[in-house]
């Protein structure tokens, strides 16, 4: 019980009433390589054009010892990268995250294209969150930037993971970067979808942590929000809460709580408060707390607040998708209370697991 | 309409407005050519001023000087649509609370406001109530205010019942003094502080209209449009000087030290006249933009033959000039005042300053500086009364830091340093006036359009967001002619449910009783 999920909601709900907004993680994502085996034209992290300039992951001795810290925050964890499976132990990681520290949610996001070299991860996760932009192989090799037949190999991965999802008791997600020039296929991402029995999640593109001005601008894309909308209000599994959907088309001010869930980057240390002011290596946050020197999340955090300052208060700088559902979930507690009341709980929609990566 | 090859465009005034327009033609593939009489700075009052420099614990320490405009407000949707679009949008530094300091003499009470107001659980337009639920705020006020409240929830619903941008309706003679008549003074106080620090007059000078428009816009509609952000750096260094890179990259020029002097139509297009670095020079353009302050575009409109006469009856809004204080103290003023930290707020009653921002809790400058040091830094503002203003630079100096003194009485014996900068008068009096004296972005002129936070416009946006819009709107204007796509504008957040319910209700029942009144 200690450290749920369901638990943090509450501790936190008392402390936003108190105007704490030193908030208890939902799940932290632990970038556990970032090295990509793809160069998605809209990632503005990493991809293979920039391997040569990223840092090599831990060891697997020192990221056992990451997720032990990282556990004493939250038991739902998810995974990612760059690309994940690229990691060298990432079977022995995942392994270790469920059965030695006691991970009970765990999610991964991947590119899926060396999924069939590492079946055995299947039986450690939750869910597993795929990108898949286009369910036209060919349209979708020229997002992706990695040669020809890349697109169609992930399409077979993809629908070969979800017919193993009852068999290993995971859920496939399939994630859409609805950008403008794949708006027109993200209704063929989300019938694939249906059709495979796999969850549907999106997130429109952003540029400069701002929805992209076309989309912005474009009937289309609120048809297609509009259309998402009748779809899980019919049943269908869409990875969104419909309070998510409804900013995703209104792009209204929301109150921003980026330590609902953090980012570990692959060499230990905190993106803190979120990757947007992070990244910036200005005087509002950084990367100077490493989670491997502390001896708990709640050390660490405290040795980030001293450095930095505490975390904004409804923070709404800009739209950081990552941070859109947990923000919301955790501030509108009728939201939420609609979401597990009309949509009958499941492994793809709980307090936890509305962070869509 | 002319060809592509046949549009030149010249821009007067680099400001938030200019540089909008000229962003909004060079991305259409136009080589706009902006003149900027600043002779150092382009960005008006977003530009940079000279820096201050002391010596403090063995070490020299430089700020950057600016005007004193720190906020990007949540209802700045193109402004930030547009700064995201060229990838120049900075990462903001949120706003977490605002104070509200009210001086009587040797009592100076405070109360934090501004976390209620955007983050109150009454939904709008009665999300003020949530300032009741601070025991501080209750301790600010008396029973005569109590009893007066009702009559200030009246006339924040009766600003419900008509947008005066929107509709374009001037309100003529109507003030911000007949808008609190009968008010306690101390509630007038509060709203004439908050009033001040957006259209800084007094009372009995501040428009109605504007003053509603600024209520509507900021806060009265939507609990979120009180929520904003702290550039986290000066304004040149944060916006100007990236808009500006960005259009000489697409093709766009600035020259810096170019005034203006005189218009001059010709059958096709303008010749435009000015000074440069001393010289005299000229150029023909398709198009104008005037993007300058409203004092400014008014003198030339008035200067030059070919407008003259038709400029001769403008009145557009008047600018109001400002003085800007910082203090850097060696210590932080204590944490509990009541005031939650605020990092922000307005004075009230007999302070002399109107607002204040401390600013080691907002720039990365002076972040740097309080973590190197333990010190802190203040800015504040004073808007008026013009008496006030008129006041020799140290006996104005010395008030300020009086003030904060009295605020911080913490901070006494502990300044290091401080300084006072003056802006000209060309802060914006929002205001409609009447179509034929106030311009609008279509001008009586052909080819000659005009853009900035005083442009009549159907518009809510008020200040950077509106010189925004406007610059756009006049970038399209010359789009059009020139038979080139024009650029969509992002619609502003509609109002909250029940303030849009309330708003219907109050719309219909005024219009019903002006059809009565005029026996329709």
């Amino acid at each position: 019980m200690a450290h749920s999920p369901s638990l943090n909601y509450f501790t936190n709900l008392i402390r936003l009433l108190r105007g704490d907004c030193l908030l208890s993680p939902l799940v932290v994502s632990y970038c556990v390589t970032t090295h990509c085996n793809l160069n998605c034209c809209y990632c503005e992290d990493f991809g293979a054009r920039r391997n040569e300039q990223q840092p090599a992951p831990l060891a697997l001795s020192e990221a056992r010892q990451l997720l032990g810290i990282i556990r004493t925050a939250t038991d739902s964890l998810i995974l990612t990268g760059g690309e994940p499976l690229l990691y060298p132990h990432i079977e022995e990681l995942l392994a270790c995250a469920r059965s030695e520290v006691g991970f009970r949610h765990i999610s991964m996001i991947s590119n899926g294209l060396l999924l069939a070299r590492h079946p055995a991860v299947l039986d450690q996760l939750d869910r597993l969150i795929i990108s898949l932009d286009s369910a036209d192989p060919e349209a979708w090799d020229q997002t992706l930037q990695a040669g020809s037949g890349t697109a169609r190999q992930i399409h077979e991965n993809i629908i070969a993971a979800a017919s193993q999802q009852k068999a290993h008791g995971f859920r496939v997600v399939a994630h859409c970067v609805v950008t403008p020039q794949t708006l027109t296929q993200a209704r063929s991402v989300l019938e694939f979808c249906l059709e495979h029995d796999i969850v549907f999640s999106f997130s429109p593109q952003s540029v400069n942590n701002w929805p992209h001005f076309d989309l912005l601008t474009a009937n289309t894309y609120r048809t297609f929000i509009n259309y998402i909308v009748e779809l899980k209000l019919a049943g269908a599994p869409i990875l969104a809460s419909l309070a998510y959907l409804d900013m995703m088309l209104k792009f209204e001010p929301y109150a921003c709580y980026p330590l609902l869930a953090p980012r570990i980057l692959p060499d230990g240390t905190l993106s803190y408060p979120c990757r947007p002011i992070e990244r910036t290596g200005d005087a509002h946050g950084g990367r100077e707390i490493n989670l491997l020197h502390a001896k708990s999340w709640q050390a660490a955090l405290k040795q980030a607040t001293t450095y930095y300052g505490v975390p904004p208060v409804r923070c709404n700088s800009c739209y950081q998708q990552c941070y859109v559902e947990p923000s919301l979930m955790q501030s509108r507690p009728l939201a939420l209370l609609r979401e597990l009341v009309s949509f009958a709980p499941s492994r793809y929609a709980s307090i936890h697991t509305y962070a869509p990566g | 309409m002319s060809d592509q090859a046949d549009c030149n465009v010249i821009i007067i005034g680099a400001g938030v407005a200019g540089l909008t327009a000229a962003l909004h033609l060079a991305e259409r593939g136009l080589h706009p050519l902006v003149l900027e009489a600043d002779p150092e700075r382009a960005g008006g009052r977003l530009k940079g001023g000279p820096p201050a420099q002391f010596e403090h614990a063995g070490q020299t320490w430089q700020f950057s000087g600016e005007h004193g405009i720190h906020a990007i407000w949540s209802p700045y949707r193109n402004l930030q649509a547009m700064l995201a679009r060229h990838r120049i949008r900075p990462v903001l530094v949120p706003a977490q609370e605002e104070a509200w300091f009210h001086g009587e003499g040797r009592r100076v009470r405070c109360s934090a406001t501004g976390s209620v107001l955007r983050g109150s659980w009454v939904p709008a337009p009665f999300h003020y109530l949530g300032l009741f639920a601070r025991p501080r705020f209750w301790a600010m006020l008396n029973v005569m205010d109590f009893f007066s409240m009702s009559r200030v929830l009246l006339g924040l619903l009766a600003s419900l019942s008509i947008d005066p941008f929107v509709e374009d309706r001037a309100l003529p003679g109507y003030t911000l003094a007949e808008y609190c008549n009968k008010w306690t003074p101390k509630l007038v106080a509060l709203f004439a502080g908050l009033a001040r620090n957006f259209v800084p007059a007094t009372l009995d000078q501040i428009p109605a209209a504007g003053f509603i428009a600024f209520l509507r816009f900021y806060t009265l509609r939507r609990r979120d449009a009180w929520a904003f952000c702290y550039l986290p750096d000066d304004g040149n260094t944060a916006i100007v000087a990236p808009m500006v890179s960005t259009l000489q990259s697409l093709g766009g020029e600035l020259r810096l030290d170019a005034t203006v002097t005189r218009l001059e139509q010709l059958p096709t297009g303008w010749r435009i006249t000015w000074n440069e670095t001393g010289a005299e020079q000229s150029a023909q353009a398709s198009h104008i933009i005037l993007a300058t302050d409203a004092p400014a575009a008014e003198a030339l409109l008035r200067a030059s033959p070919s407008t003259a006469e038709q400029a001769a009856p403008l009145r557009l809004p008047i600018g109001m000039p400002t003085a800007i204080f910082r203090m850097w103290f060696d210590c932080p003023p204590h944490a509990s005042k009541g005031c939650h930290n605020a990092e922000a707020g307005i004075f009230s009653g007999d302070f002399a300053l109107d607002n204040f921002f401390w600013l080691h809790r907002i720039y990365n400058e002076y972040i740097k500086w309080s973590r190197a040091t333990g010190g802190s830094a203040i800015e504040s503002h004073i808007y008026g009364p013009p008496e006030l203003l008129d006041q020799p630079d140290a006996t104005l100096l010395a008030i300020a830091i009086a003030d904060i003194k009295r605020a911080w009485p913490e901070l006494e014996g502990h300044l290091i340093h401080s300084t006072i900068s003056r802006n000209q008068a060309t802060h914006t009096l929002p205001d409609v006036g009447r179509p034929t004296e106030h311009l609008a972005i279509n001008t009586p002129w052909p080819e000659l359009f005009c853009c900035g936070d005083w442009v009549r416009d159907r518009n809510p946006a008020l200040f950077m967001e509106r010189a925004c819009v406007t610059g756009i709107k006049a970038a399209n204007s010359v789009l059009a002619e020139c038979g080139l796509k024009v650029w969509p504008l992002l619609p502003h957040p509609d109002p909250e449910p029940l303030a849009a319910l309330i708003e219907r209700g109050m719309r219909s029942t005024r219009l019903a009783l002006r059809r009565r009144v005029r026996g329709e």
